[in-house]
């Protein structure tokens, strides 16, 4: 078992239940997370991993420290942070090649914190053009204050509808700390794969999807993370990334290295290839089948994401502030199902 | 009747075909025991010649308790003779293979074991295998096991309970099968040992048939590390195998829930889909390269009989 998991998981617990799954919770969680670009937030010049090389011995959180207005007690986002830059990039990167409408989020969830200033969070929410086979784009990202630092996750979900049986885009980052992260990409089949053969080969096989997962557990500071949701497990394809990064101590530059390196690159090629296969079909089901994956999708969205969003986000932003962001989360998800 | 071991390639699973490429090269003239191998032979081996492997003991040990609890519920073993024990010509490779079906009313479809071994330049190949199928009058998940050793040090272990629904679809067979059952306990107790490491089956199908809980792992116990490996084996292995067994035969084995006609439909579809696509990629692979075309043919015919799959 992954001390970094295991630590992520002592830290989520100091702030959920005790009888809550906390890091099951942080795994699809994709509302709870905060973007980067949230205007609110102080401008600090920032360094962008895809522009430049990664900065050697120098840590960006102490630039992102030595800027940080002194007037508030609330915490602001530390938008240098590795991760959220590759989110924020791929993120981009989605948004300009898939037809989405533009942002329909109020500002008062686009960008959210919890009355304590310990919690802020992000969301943009973006709905497919009509007529395409997106049915949303949802990209968070959240920082939460806790007693050894602070937790960063970001998610970017691309979820197709009906018009089409090709898999959604999933990818999630949960950082513990500095030199640990745990990271999920996958294409989430919309079919059982067991029962239909012929859709494993065209979009994992065919793909050669399983090449990027193998490039990135040959690092040697990965190590296999198991949800502890056996739902997530099975909600999964075989050739998902799904992965402990550790560092160990003192290993900061290395994971930023390894963030701005492999796994961006990484990421990237997941996305060229969901881009490229699964984001511009459309596909002849019959009734039944697609009666089959609209179900199986309502499965996979209630059970995990909605989930993680009705018990983790009250804890952390009060239930105000977690009621109105799991209102309109649900509202994507709902209209999405009208229309379907 | 004690029957040993048990053939060759675990029908559904990733077996010889996940070794190293070469690992299967068998010397053309029959080659002597090597050091390794002859110091593993002993008087209680089962078919003439096949040595004892500690995995041998506890998956033999495995199928009796399943057998003893079962009873009769499975039918007395019908494979013929030059089937229930075969070997290639120079005598390299040996193999053994018991099917019994289950009774009429039971919902047991049939329980395999096969056992080879298989010499190979540098030592010996040893695959177990053990399935316990069940029919369509149940929705509950196959029992499936499966060692392969390649080495005296090192082995991959598979063992699983086989889902027979969309899991993703149904989080209620989750529950009932995997998350209530405290499947994924009995997956840590391997995942701890620090000599595993996971095992990912390069075939994506294989990946996808498994469960969340499935047992996937090389124990790599290194240069030396022979009675390492065998205390595992006899240890921690043999108590996970027993565990998820026990499991099994409480939770599935006895299972009488009504299985819904349009789900039987799909249920089906997809057992025969698993047991083809899983047969085709273990065997035909590998058993004519180490028996031969008339004997592999003939094993291969007497599992794909056990197994309802017609000849592709």
């Amino acid at each position: 078992p992954s001390r970094g998991a295991l630590q992520l998981h002592d830290i989520w617990t100091s702030l959920v239940s005790p009888g809550h799954s906390s890091v099951e919770s942080a795994m699809l969680r994709p509302a709870t997370c905060v973007s980067v670009a949230a205007p609110s937030l102080p401008t600090i010049s920032r360094l962008r991993c895809g522009t430049a090389p990664p900065l050697r011995g120098r840590r960006s959180s102490t630039t992102v420290r030595a800027c940080m207005p002194l007037v508030q007690q609330e915490v602001t986002l530390p938008s240098t942070l590795a991760h959220r830059e590759v989110a924020q990039a791929l993120a981009a990167e989605a948004a300009a090649a898939v037809p989405l409408l533009p942002s329909a989020v109020p500002a008062d969830v686009a960008d959210f914190r919890n009355s304590a200033g310990t919690a802020v969070g992000t969301l943009d929410l973006r709905r497919g053009a009509p007529a395409s086979s997106i049915d949303f784009m949802l990209h968070s990202s959240l920082h939460c204050k806790v007693p050894n630092g602070a937790i960063d996750i970001t998610s970017v979900l691309i979820f197709l509808n009906a018009l089409t049986d090709a898999p959604h885009f999933l990818m999630e980052f949960i950082q513990g700390s500095p030199t640990s992260m745990v990271v999920i990409l996958d294409l989430l089949p919309r079919k059982d794969l067991a029962l239909h053969p012929e859709y494993l080969h065209k979009y994992y096989e065919h793909t050669c999807l399983d090449k990027q997962r193998e490039k990135i557990e040959e690092l040697p500071q990965t190590r296999p993370y198991r949800s502890p949701s056996l739902f997530v497990r099975s909600a999964c394809s075989p050739t998902a990334v799904s992965v402990t990064i550790d560092c160990g101590q003192g290993g900061e530059g290395t994971l930023e290295e390894i963030v701005c390196g492999h796994l961006a690159s990484a990421v990237k090629e997941v996305l060229q290839i969901w881009l490229h296969s699964c984001a511009r079909d459309t596909s002849e089901m019959e009734e039944a089948e697609r009666e089959i994956m609209i179900k199986r999708d309502q499965a996979v969205r209630l059970k995990s994401i909605e989930v993680d969003l009705t018990a983790n986000l009250p804890r952390m932003f009060g239930p105000d502030v977690s009621g109105h962001i799991i209102a309109e989360i649900r509202k994507a998800f709902g209209v999405q199902l009208q229309e379907a | 009747p004690s029957r040993a071991s048990i053939s060759v390639s675990a029908p559904a699973r990733p077996a010889v075909s996940r070794l190293p490429r070469g690992a299967l090269r068998l010397p053309r003239a029959a080659s002597p025991l090597r050091g390794k191998a002859s110091s593993a032979v002993r008087a209680s081996a089962g078919p003439a010649g096949m040595p004892s492997v500690a995995h041998r003991e506890v998956a033999r040990a495995v199928a009796g308790e399943a057998e003893a609890r079962l009873g009769d519920r499975l039918l007395p073993s019908a494979v013929p003779a030059d089937v229930a024990e075969f070997r290639n010509g120079d005598g390299t490779a040996l193999g053994s293979l018991d099917v019994r079906r289950g009774a009429p009313g039971s919902s047991i479809d049939f329980m395999l074991q096969s056992s080879l071994h298989c010499k190979v330049p540098n030592g010996a190949i040893d695959i177990t295998s053990l399935f316990i199928n069940l029919n369509a009058s149940t929705d509950a998940p196959h029992f499936v096991m499966e060692f392969i050793q390649g080495s005296p040090t090192s082995m991959v272990v598979l063992l699983d309970l086989l889902p027979r629904k969309d899991l993703a679809l149904h989080p209620e067979y989750i529950e009932k099968y995997y998350g209530n059952t405290e499947a994924d306990k009995q997956r840590k107790i391997i995942e701890e040992l620090p000599q595993a490491r996971p095992y990912l089956s390069p075939s994506l199908f294989v990946r996808s048939a498994f469960s969340p809980t499935a047992v996937f792992f090389t124990i790599d116990c290194g240069q030396g590390g022979e009675s390492v490996l065998e205390e595992i084996v006899h240890g921690h292995l043999a108590s996970v195998v027993k565990g998820l067994l026990q499991i099994w035969l409480g939770t599935c084995a006895g299972d009488t829930s009504e299985v819904d006609e349009g789900e039987r439909e799909i249920m089906v579809k997809r057992d025969r889909t698993v047991r083809s696509k899983s047969i085709e990629v273990d065997l035909t692979a590998n058993l004519p390269r180490m028996f031969g075309p008339d004997v592999s043919g003939r094993v291969i015919a007497e599992i794909r009989k056990a197994f309802g799959v017609e000849e592709a």
